[in-house]
């Protein structure tokens, strides 16, 4: 993420919205995003055939236990530290008027953010799931953490859900015209992260169906339905970039009224976050 | 016909000279920066959850070419791939007035699934690619985008749309399909090319107990089946079709600006 150095350097720089600004929190997230899905698709793609076909094996359980273990650790820490990082620059920015064009650069950051939610939606909603119904669909499954489970389930499926909260609170702390709680919980973030959630919790029920009902792989059978609901809820993403776009006219606007008025201004952007 | 300046009304003159003036305004914010930001990161979560709703209701007949029947075939991709190009018709007509939201949805879905099958059934899983090739719903979403920006009417559209769909969505896949239904003489049986396929590579877990394929009455109708269940199939995508607008209506478009009071 920037630090506030960096960014009034770069608000020196550049404008709110050159692609050297605010639009470097997109670059590098995807970035780091394709990279640990890379390194997720080459590890599968050495191991799964070799050692993972075995749950009972000492080999299964040093390249996928660890694996798993590994995933979920490392996102549970990313959150903290991002969380923690945003609660606490955020609560001094609450008081603070915030300068049109640092709002904008925080709304170009929303974004960046939002985008990065989109690719790891993507990457567990198509390109992981083509892999798990090759996998399920041929090989015969002995534990509900296979091969193409832990990738999918276990580091994206969290990883959303991580993304779409952090993205609320960010515009919470930091884009109050839009968030602020006073305004109530927004609905756009509501069905957001409600969708990034009922996929999680839908796995606990995906494995328990394919315990009880059916060991095979029907990939249009109805307990796994629920996974679609989530696909369509996620359509929370578009009033988000609905209303900040509504927001940036509004910002558009009044930026026009004050150089309208014949009195001096001052438009230097302050420091944020 | 489009009317002169002379014979048009007082309001919508106005109206023009208000969107003229919008368009050409100075902007100190607002650039072409955010239309490409926008478009580009809106593809993934469009095509994953295009992919994502294809893949759970008509994933097993879209993965393999022996599943590829007359029967089934026809009824669930049509429900299944017309839902998401419909919810994005009603996000970008509303937005912008463009007929595009179909083709844009269909042409993120079409990469997505190639690069699904050809990375993972095809490199990792190893299944050669003329027995997992995806299907394309491009040429369909052309069509539908061209009726709704001819009658601007969503029910218009969906009750001919809807038909068009599962027939344009059948009969443009028919084409590379139809080589795999060529009859092939195997082990003293006459079979088509897709059968000797699926015995040929190995699917542990998709026993035959578990394909609805040729199953029921419809047999019964001998060489008309697929003929039904195109119809039926054009019926089923008027209904996803009206889902997907509950998605682009409700869950998309409404929620812009509206909070759950305090918590």
């Amino acid at each position: 993420m920037e630090s506030t150095r960096g960014q009034a350097q770069a608000q020196a720089d550049w404008g709110p919205t050159d692609w050297h600004s605010a639009w470097r929190t997109l670059y590098w997230s995807c970035a780091v995003l394709l990279a640990c899905n890379l390194f997720l698709w080459v590890w599968d793609y050495n191991f799964a055939f070799t050692v993972g076909l075995n749950s009972a094996s000492h080999a299964f359980t040093l390249h996928y236990r660890t694996l798993f273990w590994g995933e979920l650790l490392s996102v549970g820490i990313f959150a903290g530290l991002w969380f923690g990082w945003l609660v606490r620059t955020g609560l001094p920015l609450d008081r603070e008027e915030i300068p049109p064009a640092e709002e904008v650069r925080r709304i170009a950051v929303l974004w960046s953010i939002i985008g990065a939610t989109s690719l790891s939606l993507y990457i567990e909603a198509s390109f992981w799931p083509n892999w798990d119904g090759a996998w399920h669909q041929t090989m015969v499954r002995d534990t509900a953490l296979t091969p193409t489970h832990i990738p999918m389930f276990y580091f994206f499926f969290p990883l959303s859900v991580v993304l779409a909260l952090g993205a609320y609170l960010y515009g919470r702390f930091r884009i109050p015209a839009v968030y602020a709680p006073e305004k109530g919980f927004p609905w756009s973030f509501f069905l957001l992260i409600s969708a990034a959630v009922l996929e999680f919790v839908q796995v606990a029920f995906n494995e328990w169906g394919h315990s009880l009902w059916l060991s095979e792989e029907f990939f249009s059978v109805p307990f796994h339905w629920p996974f679609v609901a989530y696909g369509w809820l996620a359509s929370g993403m578009f009033a988000v970039w609905g209303e900040t776009i509504i927001r940036l006219f509004q910002i558009e606007k009044s930026a026009r009224r004050t150089e309208e008025m014949p009195v001096e201004h001052t438009t230097a952007a302050a420091g944020g976050r | 016909m489009a009317s002169t300046p002379a014979t048009m009304a007082p309001a919508e003159r106005q109206r023009r000279l208000e969107l003229r003036e919008l368009l050409n305004a100075k902007y100190q914010f607002i650039d072409r920066t955010w239309d490409a930001v926008f478009w580009i990161t809106a593809i993934f979560i469009v095509a994953g959850a295009a992919d994502i709703t294809k893949l759970l209701f008509a994933g097993d007949w879209d993965f393999w070419t022996d599943w590829k029947d007359p029967q089934w075939w026809p009824v669930v991709t049509a429900f299944a791939t017309i839902i998401i190009p419909s919810a994005l018709q009603w996000i970008q007509w509303v937005a912008w007035r463009f007929p595009t939201g179909a083709t844009y949805t269909c042409t993120c879905l079409f990469l997505a699934t190639w690069i699904g099958r050809y990375f993972q059934w095809h490199i990792a899983e190893t299944y050669p690619m003329n027995f997992v090739w995806p299907i394309s719903t491009v040429p369909a979403a052309i069509i539908l985008d061209w009726l709704l920006m001819r009658t601007r009417s969503f029910v218009v559209t969906s009750l001919f749309g809807g038909a068009i769909w599962a027939i344009m969505v059948w009969s443009f896949n028919y084409i590379p399909l139809a080589p795999f239904l060529q009859p092939v003489p195997f082990m003293h049986h006459i079979m088509t090319v897709s059968d000797v396929q699926g015995i040929a590579y190995i699917r542990s877990q998709t026993p035959e107990y578990l394909r609805h394929i040729e199953r029921g009455a419809l047999r019964s109708f001998l060489g008309e089946t697929q003929y039904v269940s195109l119809l039926f199939g054009g019926t089923m995508a008027m209904i996803g079709y009206w889902v997907g607008q509950a998605i682009g209506r409700f869950l998309a478009v409404w929620p812009i600006g509206r909070y759950i009071k305090t918590l």
